[in-house]
């Protein structure tokens, strides 16, 4: 008998575009342009005076909550993250001004990533009303500016694909590390030590420790430790300490 | 299945994603920031393009600016007129040099447009990239300043002093 599953995605997806994904040349470019949109400097210590790193986890942890709750596109989190970072390594901001940036920046993001994005007015909601629609409007404008209207930034994401194919992993557990690769990726553009990362890294470690974790529920492991952490590293020519301090 | 919609996607009652982060946001405190903000934008755009864009007016600089005529772009892309469906006000309102145009049903010939070009044939190197001629002047993506015509200026004087 076969089962009908009528709850489908009303999201509509393009297909997978293998000319993007195997060619190597893409993944190259990837790991070229990937530098030019890290946060140009650690800016707790040299921009910001009001804002601390406590907050910073405070506005990504709501942020994230709101993606989630609107089933946003995995990439819209970690992209709007990297906007918020990108906009304070320049510009000294209050504490006051924080939820509205992140309003912003999820407002940007998810309209780069999403084929219906984000409105104004819900975000507006989400802060509980402490910001107005034509506020985060202006506010768009300035961060726009700051961050030069270079808004298609390379994210974890970019590389999750590339680095997935070149594994030796059953095909059927591929959804299954590319799902919890995707939350170690979210969990990470929380949390700031990972702000000046590149994005290759950051998705290296993921799937890294993606596979590890699913690894301890059954016996079968094809890689393990070391060879896994090689063969990651050669994918994206990640120094692996810094991968292992990500699996760590 | 009805057509896919975000707002379908309601904020859920009593969602504990609905909050204030750092306590009440000071609106006149934003609304300073935010013209600082923009001013140092629009300054550093006009050192870049040597054009003061609020007046419209272009400035001494590397940048040879002209008016060009009849683009025919299609009115989606000019500014709407004066529509203030957000009870703003205060955006920067659209240049009125911009808003010259002739209207007619579709299209509107712009009087101002831009296309980046060398300013002389007489380019000393071959410029890569560069249009030489008139009719290779091509249309392409708008940006800030594709309402003039721009030229970069040759200044042989400052290179052999």
């Amino acid at each position: 008998m076969e089962l009908l599953c009528c709850e489908v995605d009303p999201v509509r997806r393009a297909v997978p575009d293998a000319n993007l994904l195997y060619d190597d040349r893409v993944l190259q470019n990837l790991l070229t342009i990937e530098e030019r949109y890290l946060p140009q400097c650690s800016y707790f210590k040299c921009v910001q005076k009001d804002i601390q790193p406590y907050m910073r986890r405070m506005v990504a942890t709501w942020m994230l909550e709101v993606c989630e709750e609107q089933k946003c596109e995995e990439e819209v989190f970690p992209l709007a993250m990297n906007y918020l970072d990108r906009f304070l390594a320049g510009v000294p901001t209050p504490k006051t001004h924080l939820q509205l940036l992140g309003a912003v920046c999820m407002f940007l993001a998810s309209k780069l990533k999403e084929t219906i994005p984000l409105t104004a007015e819900k975000l507006c909601i989400y802060t509980d009303n402490s910001i107005k629609p034509q506020e985060l409007l202006e506010w768009e404008l300035v961060v726009l500016g700051k961050l030069k209207w270079n808004l298609a930034a390379v994210t974890p994401h970019d590389f999750i694909e590339h680095i997935l194919r070149k594994l030796p992993q059953p095909s059927e557990k591929l959804s299954l590390i590319r799902k919890h690769a995707q939350t170690f990726i979210a969990l990470c553009a929380t949390d700031f030590k990972f702000a000046m990362y590149p994005p290759s890294m950051i998705a290296t470690g993921s799937v890294g420790a993606a596979i590890c974790g699913l690894q301890q529920d059954e016996d079968v492991s094809s890689l393990t430790g070391d060879a896994l952490v090689d063969l990651l590293a050669k994918i994206t020519n990640t120094d692996v300490v810094g991968g292992r301090h990500l699996l760590g | 299945m009805a057509e896919p919609s975000r707002d379908a996607q309601q904020i859920p009652r009593g969602s504990k994603a609905c909050r204030r982060l750092f306590g009440p946001v000071d609106s006149e405190q934003l609304r300073r920031d935010c013209d600082a903000l923009m001013a140092g934008c629009v300054q550093e755009a006009r050192e870049r393009w040597n054009f003061d864009f609020v007046t419209e007016t272009p400035l001494e600089g590397d940048f040879a600016w002209e008016r060009v005529w009849g683009l025919g772009l299609p009115k989606l892309y000019l500014p709407p007129g004066p529509r203030d469906d957000l009870g703003g006000g205060k955006r920067p309102s659209p240049s009125p040099a911009l808003l010259q145009g002739t209207g007619q049903e579709d299209h509107l010939d712009l009087s101002l447009s831009c296309t980046l070009m060398p300013h002389a044939p007489e380019r000393p190197e071959g410029s890569p990239g560069a249009p030489g001629t008139s009719q290779g002047r091509k249309r392409r993506q708008t940006s800030m300043t594709d309402f003039y015509h721009s030229k970069r200026r040759l200044i042989f004087s400052k290179r052999k002093p």
